[in-house]
C-alpha cells in the first residue's frame, strides 16, 4: 500500500512521518519515533496502557491506523506531560499518593486523567472511574489512583 | 531520623511517571533479531518426524531444533520432567518444537509456517473435572507428579468424638496472573561462547544457574540482568527459565542478539496459571463447636509437567488447615497431570485454594452445631501457645485470633449478620456479609531459609558525581512490590545513615550474591534482614575507620548520618569520601541465620512449618440483584498483621492491589480448557476487575513485629489474595441462602446452582 506523509505537532514539537497508511499509531510512536513511554499491553484496546491524546481526546494507540490522524493532529504522550502545567501536577500526586507499582499501565493511566482533569476539574469519584475504565492495572486496586486524581484535582481548584 | 515505618515515596515513581523507565521491549538492541517458538498443535501425542518445506529460504532464518541443545535437554525446576524442546511425547498443546529465529518477527512467523510435524495424536485428559472423576472410579490411570501429607493425631478417634461430621467438595480454576507487561527476555551472545540473557524476571538466578546444563555452559559464561519489570506476581518466577532457554539457543545457534517478546494472547495461551484445585473437606465437631476432626484431600492440576508442583502443594497442604485448634488432623495433597499448559507458580502459591476450602467449610460446620461463623471461629481460633496441624507451636508474639476480633469490631459484623436476606423471596435485593479469617506462612517452609543460606551485601562507592553511595547488592527484584524502595528504607536504619546515601540497582549476577527468589513473601522479612545486617556491619567499619581517622582513637558513633566521639561530630559523607579515597570501594556482606529454634521435618511435614505468620482477617458484604443475579461487593473491610509495617503506604498498595486479584479470582476471572487451549485467551474474553469493577476498601494493620528478624517484618505479598473467595462465598450463602462451591462465582454459575436448588 502507498505510504503516506504527515504532519503532527507532538508533544509541542512539529515532527513528520512518512509510514503505511494502516500502521499503527503505537508503532509510529514507538518504533518510528523513539516515544517509548507509550506501553503496549494487549495490542487489542483493552488495556489501555497504549492511551495517548489526540487533539486532547484519549484513544488507544494500538487500534488506530496513522493514516487515520490528520495533518495538524495534536498528539500528547508521556513524555510530553512535564511541558505541562497539568500533567507535572499529575505527575506529582501519582507520587505522593504511591499510585505507582510496576508503572506499566502509568503511561496510558496518566493520559486519561489529563484528559479527564482538563475538561472536568471536578470530577466526582464516580466520573474519576469512569474515566479511566479503559486502563486496566493489576498492581494497585486503584485505589490510590482514584486518590492521586482526587489529589490533582483538588490542586487545581 | 528513622526510615523505616515512614511512607517514602516509591524510589523508582518518577522513572515511571514520566515514561522514561525502559522495560525490556523499550530497549535498543540494533541490529537484534527476533524469535518465535513453534508449538504443538495437539494436547498428547507423539512427535515422529519435522519437515522443513524446501519452498522456503531457509538461509535467511536459523530454527534451532532439540539437537542444538548442548547440554541435557531439560527444564531444571523442582521436579525434573520437562524438556525444553519436545523430541518425543508430547504432553500439551502448545509444548514448544522448535525455535525460528530471523531479522524480523514477521519472516520468523512465516518461516514458522513452512515447519510442519508428524504427530500420532494420543488420547488426552485435559481438566482436572476428569481427573477428579476417575479418581473416584479408578485412581490407577492416572498419573502422580507428587504427594504429601500432614498427620496430627488419631483421625478416626477425632470423628469418633465429633456429635456432627460435615463433608463437601470445593473446587477453584485456573488463575492467569495478567501482570501489565508481557513475557519478554533478550539474548546477546559473547565472543567467547558466553550469553547475557536481560528482561522481565523474578528471579535472575533462577535463570542463571537452572539453564546451565541446559546451554552446557560454565556459571561464568551466563549471565543474567533484570529489566525492569511490569508485573509478574508468580507468572514470572520460574517461566523465565524457559523462556530465557528458548532465546539463549537461539543466540547461540545464530551467534546475533535474539529478542523474544510475548504478546498478550501468545501469554495469556502459553504462560503458567494458578493450579486449579478440587478440594474435599471432612470435619468433625462437637456440639459446642469444638473441632475434633479434619480430613482434607487437596488434589491439584499440575497440567502437563511437574515443574514446581510440589512446592505449590506444599504451601498448599500447610495453608489447608490453618489458624483453628484440632487435635487430629489429616491432609492428603496430591498432584495429577492434565495434558494442558503445566501451572505454575502465582501470588498465594496454594494457599488460595487450600483456604478457599477451609473458609468455607468453617460456615458450614458453624451453622450446622447453630453457632453464628464468627462465634464459631472465635471458639477455635489459635492463640500463642497452641499448635498447628504440623504441631508448631505458636510464639507470643503472633497475633492469631486478635486480627479476628478488631475485624468484627470494625465492621460491627453482628448488626451486618442480622441484615442478611438468606434467600428470601420477597426482597428485590439480597443482602449477604460473609466472613474469612486466615494465615500465611512467611518465607520458605521449614527451614528452607537456613539450608538456602541467602546473602546479600553492600557495595560502598562513588556515584558519577563523585559522591559516596551505598549500593544494595541482592538478586531480590522491584517488579511493583516496592523492594527497591523498602530494601534501602531498613538498610538506612541499619547503617543509621540518611536515605539518600543509599541506591538500588537492578540486579545483575555478575555483580549480586544469591539472596534467592523474589518469591514467598520472604524479601522484607529475609532479605530485609539480610541486609539489615550489611548495614551494621558497614556501620562498624566505618566507626572503627572514622575512630582513627578523624578521632584520634576515641570510640565513634554513626548515628543520624553523623559520626561522633565526645563532642566531636563529622558528617557521614566526609568520612566515607577519606574512607574511599584511602581504601577504595569496600564490600561488606551477610547471610540470613534462620532462628536455630526452627526444627522442621521435610519427609513428615511435622515441626515448624515457617519461621513466622502473617495473619488477616477479611469482611465482605455485597448485594445481589433479584433480577439479573449480579453481584455487588459492596465493601471489603480487613484488618492484617504482617508485622513491623516498613513503608505504610506501599504496604497497604501490596493489600489493595492483592485484593482486586483475589476479587477478580472469586468472581470474574473463569477460564477453562477446551480442546486442549484455554478458552478465555486475550483481554477480551479473560476479565480482570476495571476501575469500575473495584469494591470499596477499608483496611488497617496491627503490627506484631517478627522479633528475630529486626526490623521484624514479617510477609506481606501473599496475604491479601488468601482469604476473599471464601468471604464472598460466605456473603453469597448468607444473601442468597445458597453454598456456592466453585470459583470464580458468576451470574450465570449462581443462576444455575438457584435453579437445581429449585428441582430439588
Amino acid at each position: 500500500m502507498k505510504e503516506v506523509t504527515r504532519k503532527w505537532i507532538i508533544n509541542g514539537k512539529e515532527r513528520q512521518v512518512t509510514c503505511p497508511p494502516l500502521r499503527r499509531l503505537l508503532d509510529v510512536l514507538r518504533e518510528d519515533l523513539h516515544l517509548t513511554g507509550t506501553k503496549e499491553g494487549c495490542g487489542e484496546g483493552e488495556c489501555g496502557a497504549c492511551t495517548v491524546l489526540v487533539n486532547g481526546d484519549p484513544v488507544v494507540s494500538c487500534l488506530i491506523p496513522a493514516g487515520q490522524v490528520p495533518d495538524g493532529a495534536e498528539i500528547l504522550t508521556v513524555e510530553g506531560l512535564e511541558e505541562t502545567d497539568l500533567g507535572r501536577l499529575l505527575q506529582e500526586a501519582y507520587l505522593e499518593k504511591g499510585a505507582v507499582q510496576c508503572g506499566f499501565c502509568i503511561p496510558g493511566m496518566i493520559m486519561s486523567s489529563y484528559a479527564l482533569l482538563q475538561r472536568n476539574a471536578t470530577p466526582t469519584e464516580l466520573e474519576i472511574r469512569e474515566a479511566h475504565a479503559g486502563n486496566l492495572c493489576r498492581c494497585t486496586g486503584y485505589v490510590k489512583i482514584v486518590e492521586a486524581v482526587q489529589y490533582a484535582a483538588s490542586k487545581l481548584s | 531520623m528513622a526510615a523505616v515505618g515512614t511512607s517514602v515515596p516509591r524510589r523508582d515513581g518518577r522513572e515511571k511517571v514520566t515514561g522514561r523507565t525502559a522495560y525490556i521491549d523499550d530497549m535498543s538492541f540494533p541490529g537484534a533479531w527476533h524469535g518465535v517458538v513453534v508449538r504443538s498443535p495437539v494436547a498428547h501425542g507423539r512427535l515422529k518426524g519435522r519437515h522443513l518445506d524446501p519452498a522456503f529460504d531457509w538461509s535467511q532464518v536459523v530454527v534451532v531444533t532439540p539437537e542444538d541443545i548442548p547440554g541435557e535437554n531439560l527444564v531444571h525446576e523442582i521436579i525434573k520432567d520437562m524438556p525444553l524442546l519436545c523430541d518425543d511425547e508430547i504432553q500439551y498443546l502448545g509444548e514448544p518444537l522448535a525455535l525460528v529465529a530471523a531479522p524480523t518477527k514477521d519472516l520468523a512467523r512465516e518461516a514458522a509456517g513452512y515447519i510442519t510435524f508428524d504427530i500420532e495424536e494420543l488420547p488426552s485428559i485435559q481438566t482436572l473435572k476428569e481427573v477428579i472423576a476417575q479418581y473416584k472410579t479408578d485412581e490407577g490411570k492416572l498419573h502422580k507428579f507428587c504427594a504429601q501429607t500432614i498427620v496430627k493425631g488419631d483421625i478416626e478417634k477425632g470423628f469418633e468424638e465429633a456429635d456432627y461430621i460435615i463433608e463437601q467438595e470445593y473446587w477453584a480454576g485456573h488463575h492467569e496472573q495478567a501482570y501489565l507487561e508481557p513475557q519478554g527476555l533478550v539474548a546477546v551472545p559473547g565472543e567467547d561462547g558466553s550469553v547475557l540473557i536481560e528482561g522481565s524476571m523474578q528471579c535472575p538466578y533462577f535463570v542463571a544457574l537452572e539453564l546451565l546444563p541446559t546451554l552446557n555452559l560454565p556459571p561464568e559464561k551466563l549471565r543474567v540482568r533484570q529489566a525492569p519489570t511490569g508485573g509478574a506476581f508468580g507468572g514470572k518466577e520460574e517461566f523465565p527459565t524457559w523462556l530465557g532457554g528458548y532465546v539463549a539457543l537461539m543466540a547461540m545457534k545464530s551467534k546475533r542478539t535474539v529478542k523474544l517478546i510475548y504478546d498478550r494472547h501468545e501469554d495469556i495461551r502459553y504462560t503458567t496459571k494458578r493450579h486449579p484445585s478440587w478440594s474435599r473437606y471432612k470435619t468433625g465437631f462437637k456440639k459446642d463447636g469444638a473441632i475434633t476432626a479434619v480430613k482434607v484431600e487437596f488434589f491439584l492440576d499440575g497440567g502437563a509437567y511437574g515443574t514446581l508442583s510440589s512446592i505449590v502443594l506444599a504451601r498448599g497442604v500447610l495453608h489447608a488447615f490453618i489458624g483453628y485448634r484440632c487435635d487430629n488432623v489429616f491432609i492428603d495433597g496430591r498432584v495429577y497431570r492434565t495434558h494442558s499448559f503445566p501451572c505454575g507458580a502465582f501470588r498465594g502459591f496454594g494457599a488460595p485454594q487450600a483456604i478457599w476450602g477451609l473458609e468455607s467449610q468453617m460456615d458450614l460446620m458453624a451453622r450446622a452445631c447453630d453457632m453464628t461463623p464468627h462465634a464459631f471461629r472465635l471458639r477455635n481460633a489459635v492463640v500463642p501457645g497452641d499448635t498447628t496441624a504440623t504441631g508448631q507451636t505458636l510464639a507470643e508474639c503472633e497475633a492469631c485470633g486478635t486480627v479476628l476480633e478488631r475485624t468484627l469490631e470494625k465492621c460491627d459484623f453482628e448488626a451486618k449478620l442480622a441484615r442478611c436476606t438468606r434467600g428470601a423471596q420477597d426482597a428485590d435485593t439480597w443482602y449477604g456479609v460473609g466472613l474469612a479469617f486466615f494465615a500465611h506462612g512467611s518465607a520458605f517452609t521449614g527451614d528452607g531459609e537456613a539450608r538456602f543460606k541467602a546473602k546479600a551485601a553492600l557495595d560502598l562507592a562513588l556515584d558519577d558525581a563523585e559522591r559516596p553511595v551505598v549500593l544494595i547488592r541482592c538478586s531480590s527484584v522491584e517488579m511493583g512490590q516496592g523492594a527497591h524502595t523498602v530494601l534501602p528504607q531498613i538498610v538506612a536504619d541499619g547503617l543509621c545513615a540518611d536515605l539518600r546515601f543509599v541506591q538500588n540497582p537492578l540486579p545483575d549476577t555478575a555483580l549480586v550474591p544469591n539472596s534467592g527468589p523474589t518469591v514467598a513473601s520472604r524479601t522484607t522479612m529475609i532479605v530485609g534482614n539480610t541486609l539489615y545486617g550489611a548495614g551494621r556491619k558497614l556501620k562498624a567499619k566505618l566507626e572503627a575507620y572514622a575512630s582513627a581517622r578523624f578521632f584520634e582513637s576515641q570510640a565513634a558513633i554513626l548515628k543520624d548520618s553523623v559520626f561522633s566521639a565526645g563532642h566531636d561530630r563529622v558528617d557521614f559523607e566526609e568520612v566515607a569520601l577519606a574512607y574511599l579515597k584511602e581504601h577504595g570501594p569496600v564490600r561488606v556482606e551477610h547471610q540470613y541465620e534462620l532462628d536455630p529454634k526452627i526444627a522442621w521435618n521435610q519427609e513428615t511435614f511435622e515441626g515448624d512449618a515457617y519461621p513466622s505468620y502473617s495473619w488477616g482477617c477479611n469482611v465482605v458484604e455485597l448485594e445481589i440483584d433479584r433480577a439479573t443475579l449480579q453481584i455487588e461487593v459492596k465493601k471489603v473491610t480487613g484488618v492484617f498483621d504482617v508485622g513491623r509495617v516498613i513503608n505504610p503506604m506501599l504496604a497497604m498498595g501490596q493489600l489493595e492491589g492483592g485484593f482486586l486479584q483475589a476479587f477478580g479470582y472469586a468472581l470474574l476471572e473463569r477460564i477453562g480448557v477446551r480442546n486442549g487451549a484455554y478458552d478465555a485467551d486475550r483481554f477480551q474474553t479473560y476479565i480482570i476487575p476495571t476501575m469500575l469493577d473495584a469494591p470499596p476498601f477499608d483496611f488497617e494493620f496491627m503490627e506484631y513485629p517478627y522479633t528475630f528478624s529486626p526490623p521484624g517484618a514479617k510477609g506481606i505479598g501473599e496475604l491479601p489474595i488468601d482469604g476473599l473467595s471464601p468471604a464472598v462465598a460466605n456473603a453469597i450463602e448468607m444473601a442468597a441462602g445458597i453454598r456456592m462451591t466453585e470459583i470464580p462465582v458468576t451470574p450465570e454459575s449462581l443462576f444455575e446452582a438457584l435453579r437445581k436448588q429449585v428441582k430439588s
